[in-house]
């Protein structure tokens, strides 16, 4: 009977890919897509944002520029990123000492699930379309997305998604718990998620969904717009890293996340139709831990390619030497995005499943190891013998790098069977992924968003509050997350709320002393990230403004991108004009030089 | 030296992918030869085809990747050297690559700036 079903899969497979061919073979998509059109390259707007914008809100609520649209994500991410590192600390808190310091188990659960979720959808992937969208048309000479008014409503599904998602905060207080929220842990696996009757849980389910059509929506539009709407002088030769990674990026979020979306829709409806899928006698649970690692891993490589094109894009920038094996850095993004779809079970090794598929899970992933230590490789031979200037966009880069590797390699060897049944499940799982998600994502976006505040502000931000930044999330990372290895090898199980366990599990006083070390280094995080956003937005309101188009000094090693001419030439048409024009806001307005402009090497 | 139609050049930037390419086909190979958990053929067939099917599409991607990229540059090198008459001959000669240039072209038809 297997044999047969292997068969018709295998079949059905054939099918999709011969459709997927005969798709191709159609050749006018463009008479499709009237607004893929639009302009040429020359023009720094298109045909249908020549007009005024308008004041105020209405602006912001009505745009499809896509520079407004990447603000915009910009400040959701944000947003998100306060939301979830709030939720971090309370967990933090909660776990200073063995019998749990302010929570109840429940109270736990549900701010474990929303942090994770809340970082991963609400955080790592908006802020990601945020530099995406800002800068993926000035880089490849477009006038704007293919598609901007696609963009707009990718972009407004979110603020619904957000709220669904933490709907059961907003909504216990006021239906005497009846709706709670969500206490299934990010992964929301069965037959826990099935059987809970909260219907928070729908509630955060349909929110998930939701922000995957918008992921969905918006990958769709980058891969047309790398596609067809990059400049007379851009080709596939010397297409920038991030459009690269962004591109790979795109391609593995439409492979990835409709998956996620049919895998909720079948939870959904084992929760509330009472079907089977995820049963014991339907497809049973292993069913629901396939689809949504199937969905799970490339999530992974979704939420890390982008950041290390940022990286690859920087660090050179700062290096003053271009980056080393260039192509090397592309192919390896592309052998990434193919692979990621073949190691999935990686995540599963200690559920029982058959010990050959086992194996090949775990060749996959050994193999896919390549080509991220390939990048490190390229990133590491980049500074070598290099002019460094140590900016804070440059501190991240290499803060990047530094914990990417620590996150990399304990990766590799959770990816190994033997080591994976000790340490599956315990804090070392966790210890991983937050070096790479907090130590290396993060780190990327910190250095982007140091890298362009000129371009997206018009002013410069306050170096030395920059720089503290660096230096607290930097050691607060590496406290917190390499405590977290070190309870992973004692043996501390993920996702309790309390660990009086003395001795039956681990050793209590070290596991309590390490607790404390990651608190500790919970909060110097904590008050790095206060400082972020106070640099952010004094800066942004107050800092010195800037006065040409290449703050960086980029143009004395020849590195001056196309984002920062059109910096400049914005910056001239500004000057000439005579004058600050009202109606655009100050957020996107260069404005007028002052005095006291700030252009400097190291900020 | 030409493979594939991929200059040299090409060729070295592409050994980026042979590694992994070469790590899963050593798996390949050794699960073949040691059998630990003896062979079944549903989930050795799976296991098989895991591996096989990653190696495939990791292969053909980073084959059109690389004809993309050296296409783009030829093209980039012609409309820099159009009296140089070596880099006339070099994409002259190679006819194998004018074929796939004609495969390719037909892949990119909407997209003008391809
Ligand atoms: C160098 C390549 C990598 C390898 C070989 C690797 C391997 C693994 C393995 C085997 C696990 C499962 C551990 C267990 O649950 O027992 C795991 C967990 C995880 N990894 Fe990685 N990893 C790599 C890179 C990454 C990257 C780049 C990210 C993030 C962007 C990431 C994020 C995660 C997450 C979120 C989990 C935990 C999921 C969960 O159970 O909640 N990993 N990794
Ligand atoms: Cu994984």
């Amino acid at each position: 009977m297997a044999v047969g079903d292997l068969l018709l899969t295998g079949l059905m497979a054939v099918l999709l890919v011969g459709i997927i061919a005969a798709l191709t073979r159609i050749e006018n998509w463009r008479s499709y897509t009237p607004l893929a059109g639009g302009g040429t390259a020359t023009g720094e707007d298109g045909a249908v944002l020549n007009r005024e914008k308008p004041a105020g809100i209405i602006r912001w609520l009505t745009t499809v520029d896509h520079k407004d649209i990447g603000l915009l994500y910009g400040l959701y991410a944000i947003i998100a990123f306060a939301v979830g590192g709030i939720m971090a600390t309370l967990i933090r808190v909660q776990l200073v000492v063995p019998g749990g310091a302010i929570l109840g188990a429940n109270a736990y659960n549900s701010i474990l699930t929303s942090h994770g979720i809340t970082m991963l959808f609400l955080f790592g992937t908006p802020i990601i379309a945020a530099f995406a969208n800002y800068f993926i048309p000035l880089l490849i000479g477009a006038d704007d997305m293919a598609f901007p008014r696609i963009n707009a409503i990718a972009f407004w599904l979110l603020p619904p998604a957000a709220l669904l998602i933490w709907a059961g905060f907003f909504l216990a207080p006021v239906t005497e718990n009846m709706i709670e929220p969500a206490q299934t842990a990010w992964t929301m696996y069965t037959p826990l998620s099935a059987e809970q009757t909260n219907p928070g849980v729908d509630l955060m389910l349909l929110g998930l969904h939701l922000s995957g059509v918008a992921a969905t929506m918006g990958a769709i539009n980058f891969i047309a717009t790398i596609f067809t709407e990059r400049g007379d002088d851009v080709n596939w030769a010397n297409l920038d890293i991030f459009s690269w990674t962004i591109l790979t990026q795109s391609a593995l979020i439409l492979f990835a996340f409709p998956l996620l979306g049919s895998a909720l829709v079948m939870l959904l409806m084992d929760r509330n139709l009472a079907t089977t899928f995820f049963a014991v006698e339907g497809g049973g649970p292993l069913l629901w831990q396939h689809l949504f690692w199937f969905f799970g891993h490339p999530e992974v490589y979704i939420l890390v390619l982008p950041p290390m094109g940022l990286v690859s894009l920087i660090l050179p920038k700062f290096a003053g030497r271009k980056l080393f094996g260039f192509k090397f850095v592309v192919y390896s993004t592309l052998a990434i995005g193919v692979l990621s779809f073949g190691v999935w079970a990686h995540h599963m090794f200690s559920t029982g499943m058959d010990p050959r598929l086992r194996a090949s899970f775990m060749a996959v992933s050994l193999a896919i190891a390549i080509p991220s230590a390939v990048k490190t490789f390229n990133w590491i031979t980049t500074m070598w013998n290099g002019r460094l200037r140590l900016t804070s966009p440059m501190l991240f880069c290499i803060g990047f790098v530094s914990n990417f590797i620590i996150g990399g390699v304990t990766g590799v060897f959770l990816a190994a069977i033997p080591v994976d049944l000790v340490l599956h499940d315990t804090y070392y799982v966790v210890g991983h992924f937050h070096y790479i998600v907090m130590g290396a994502i993060a780190f990327a976006v910190f250095a982007g968003i140091y890298y362009w505040f000129p371009v997206f502000t018009g002013r410069m931000y306050q170096r030395t509050l920059g720089k503290a930044h660096f230096w607290l999330s930097m050691i607060g990372t590496n406290i917190t997350f390499f405590a977290m290895l070190a309870l992973g090898y004692l043996g501390m199980p993920r996702r309790y709320a309390t660990y009086e366990f003395d001795g039956a599990i681990a050793p209590l006083a070290q596991v309590s002393t390490y607790h404390l070390l990651a608190t500790t280094g919970a909060f110097i995080l904590l008050v790095g990230q206060l400082i972020f956003i106070w640099n952010l937005l004094q800066s942004w309101l107050e800092g010195p403004k800037i006065e040409d188009g290449d703050p960086w000094n980029l143009e004395r090693d020849g590195m001056l991108d196309k984002e920062w001419e059109w910096y400049d030439r914005k910056l001239e048409t500004a000057i000439t004009d005579g004058g600050e024009d009202e109606t655009e806001s100050a957020l996107t307005d260069g404005g007028v030089p002052e005095g006291d402009a700030s252009r400097s090497d190291d900020n | 030296m030409e493979l594939f139609g991929f200059e040299k050049e090409t060729l070295l930037d592409l050994t980026v992918n042979v590694i992994p390419l070469g790590i899963i086909l050593f798996f390949i190979a050794a699960f073949a030869v040691v059998s630990p958990f003896g062979l079944d053929p549903v989930f050795s067939g799976l296991q098989f085809s895991l591996m096989i099917s990653m190696f495939l599409l990791l292969a053909v991607l980073t084959y059109y990747a690389g004809r993309a990229v050296e296409d783009a540059e030829r093209a980039e090198e012609e409309h820099a050297t159009l009296d140089d008459p070596d880099g006339a001959t070099e994409l002259a000669d190679d006819d194998e690559s004018t074929e796939d240039d004609a495969e390719l072209g037909s892949d990119d038809e909407g997209l003008p700036e391809a």
